[in-house]
């Protein structure tokens, strides 16, 4: 489905509010019918970045082009580009059906095609009968989907989301989620989308761009981000981690708390101090004897599918997922395999 | 502890200085001085002498409210703006006159516009005719629009300073430019604004009196001025109180319409 073209591309982009910058030189394309998802904590620069494809802002530096040309100049009326605001930003003074048709009606569309495509938008977003109502009457989540399918009805080349799930509860979100990523593979149109919900970006995305102090931290498919977070701050923004200082020996070594394990990391400096990522998912709860730690189970949570325990050991405090519960006390031995132990670089050295 | 007695003081007021005295109107109104009914004094108020001086009142305040839309407007569009948030003192200089009396500011007019006033020896001082401009329409409009101009700023300054920036946004991504941006979001949705502003110029302007009276040299009776010289001067109560009673009646048939207009009553003025 992807084409392998770059449709719109960030080159040095840089921008700075006051004395805060909100990003630092972002090299970035993304391909055409791409699901790309811009993921980070609040004030990491995203929502800037969104702001500046959509042309609300502008880059102090560097260069923004859409099918390789420069659209510095453009302004947001001009772009082949729509939006769903965060908190969806719905004219309050006209219903429904003229929420969805302004974009149409700007184009001096002929009346029945406009209500021809607002009808097959409504249908879309499953909003039929409800033309005739102000939007101030609907709830959250139908809000959501007039706003969704305002844009959409433009037929779009980008279609920008800022947050768009954040006010709805987590049932909804899961449903919209799942539903905004099929439209999107039946559109065939290129989602840009913001959030900083992980798993939201995890389940929705081709692509998935985390993002931190302005800079961008990881560009990689969602598997890849969760199995090969690159540095500290990915593995412990994306799902749950254990993080370790320790010594990379050799390739395929490292050593935590004075142990050595082996790895499957290579191309590290010899005894280079680095961080060791492992996730809770991926410690196993073996008998005292048999595991390369010992420790003891300190606290309990039963999270539906699984517990989540925190074992204390002699230098750590391990957090474990597992579906078998050991009770508070208890004597464990914990294993990791090789594959499961990431090995990054400690943040700011390379 | 019930909370509703925190109003009584206020409704004590209003029953003393509000309900009784249209009751006494209307009981005057519709009596004659032997005190017997009589519709006699409000069938008067339809001579024609009077409802020329009622056709000039609400002729002159709609002039004069449509003046203050179309300087209001602009000048509260500015203001709300976002390149204007640094500095206030223009602001401020707009908000100056309702700080100080109606009265003294329509005495500061008259000597601006008086025949030996200051513009006028401003204009000879330049070797200029002098024009005349007191005891003409114009000048009692003017000084209508002066009085009356900062009550059309403030609330449209309001309706589009509360105004979601991401509404305008979002038209503007819808493909709309600056001009139509203006006219299909921007306008429509500071109306509840402009309502305000125009049942808070239209109503005092309709009734006003003193600066008909200062600044058109008495050639220009309004409404309230016919009022005013019912109970001070001809003493009288019972004509006076029929033209008040219409008056009442056209102002609340005014709200009803502004109101219709604005059926969240999200301008809410009154």
């Amino acid at each position: 489905m992807i084409e392998d073209t770059h449709l719109i591309e960030l080159k040095g982009v840089s921008r700075t509010f006051g004395t805060t910058q909100a990003l630092k030189d972002i090299n970035l394309y993304i391909r055409k019918r791409e699901f790309v998802t811009l993921l980070g904590p609040s004030g990491c620069g995203k929502t800037t970045m969104l702001r500046i494809i959509g042309g609300f802002e502008y880059a102090d530096e560097g260069q923004v082009l859409f099918e390789g040309k420069d659209i510095a100049n453009v302004p947001p009326y001009k772009r082949r580009i729509n939006t769903v605001f965060q908190k969806y930003a719905l004219f309050t003074h006209l219903n429904v059906y003229d929420n969805i048709a302004f974009g149409l009606t700007l184009k001096k569309m002929p009346k029945d095609e406009i209500a021809r495509r607002v009808g097959r938008m409504l249908r879309l977003v499953k909003m039929e009968g409800y033309e005739k109502r102000g939007v101030d009457s609907l709830s959250g989540g139908q809000q959501q989907r007039i706003a969704i399918a305002r844009a959409l009805v433009n037929e779009p080349e980008v279609l920008l989301l800022d947050e768009p799930l954040g006010a709805l509860d987590l049932k909804l979100r899961r449903e919209m989620q799942l539903e905004l990523k099929s439209m999107q593979q039946q559109l065939g149109i290129t989602f840009i989308y913001v959030t900083h919900d992980q798993e939201e970006a995890l389940t929705m995305s081709d692509t998935v761009v985390v993002m931190n102090h302005g800079c961008i931290q990881q560009i990689g498919d969602p598997k890849r981000i969760y199995d090969e977070p690159k540095n500290a701050f990915v593995a412990d923004f994306i799902g749950e981690s254990n993080i370790i200082s320790g010594v990379m020996i050799r390739d395929e070594l490292c050593e935590m708390f004075g142990q050595e394990f082996p790895c499957v990391d290579e191309g590290f400096a010899p005894n280079e101090p680095v961080d060791i990522v492992v996730r809770p998912e991926d410690v196993m709860v073996v008998g005292e004897d048999v595991g390369q730690l010992t420790g003891e189970v300190a606290s309990v949570i039963f999270k539906g599918v699984h517990y989540e325990m925190m074992i204390r050991t002699e230098a750590f405090a391990w957090k474990v997922h597992s579906t078998t519960m050991q009770p508070v006390g208890t004597r464990v031995g914990l294993t990791i395999v090789p594959f499961n132990i990431h090995i990054m670089h400690k943040a700011g050295g390379q | 502890m019930k909370r509703s007695w925190f109003a009584y003081p206020y409704s004590l007021w209003m029953v003393i200085f509000t309900i009784a005295p249209m009751i006494f109107v209307v009981y005057f109104a519709l009596t004659d001085t032997s005190g017997a009914l009589s519709l006699s004094n409000m069938a008067a108020v339809g001579q024609e002498t009077y409802l020329k001086i009622l056709w000039r009142s609400l002729y002159l305040a709609l002039i004069c409210t449509v003046i203050c839309l179309l300087l209001g407007y602009p000048a509260a569009y500015f203001l709300a703006s976002k390149d204007f948030n640094k500095n206030q003192t223009l602001f401020v200089l707009i908000l100056l006159p309702m700080w100080m009396n109606f009265l003294l500011r329509t005495y500061a007019m008259m000597s601006l516009m008086e025949n030996q006033g200051i513009i006028n020896t401003l204009l000879k001082a330049m070797g200029l005719e002098p024009v005349r401009m007191i005891g003409t329409e114009g000048a009692v409009l003017v000084g209508m629009v002066y009085n009356f101009l900062p009550f059309m700023v403030l609330p449209v300054h309001t309706s589009l300073k509360k105004m979601d920036q991401r509404v305008i946004e979002a038209a503007e991504d819808l493909g709309a430019n600056p001009a139509q941006v203006f006219r299909r979001v921007t306008l429509p949705l500071s109306m509840p604004g402009v309502i305000s502003g125009v049942t808070m110029v239209f109503m005092p302007a309709v009734t006003t009196f003193a600066i008909s009276r200062l600044l058109g040299s008495g050639n220009f009776m309004m409404f309230g001025d016919l009022i005013d010289k019912q109970f001070l001067e001809l003493n009288n109560w019972h004509f006076g109180s029929s033209l008040s009673l219409i008056m009442m009646a056209l102002i609340i048939i005014s709200i009803s319409l502004l109101n219709k207009a604005d059926p969240k009553g999200e301008g809410s003025a009154i």
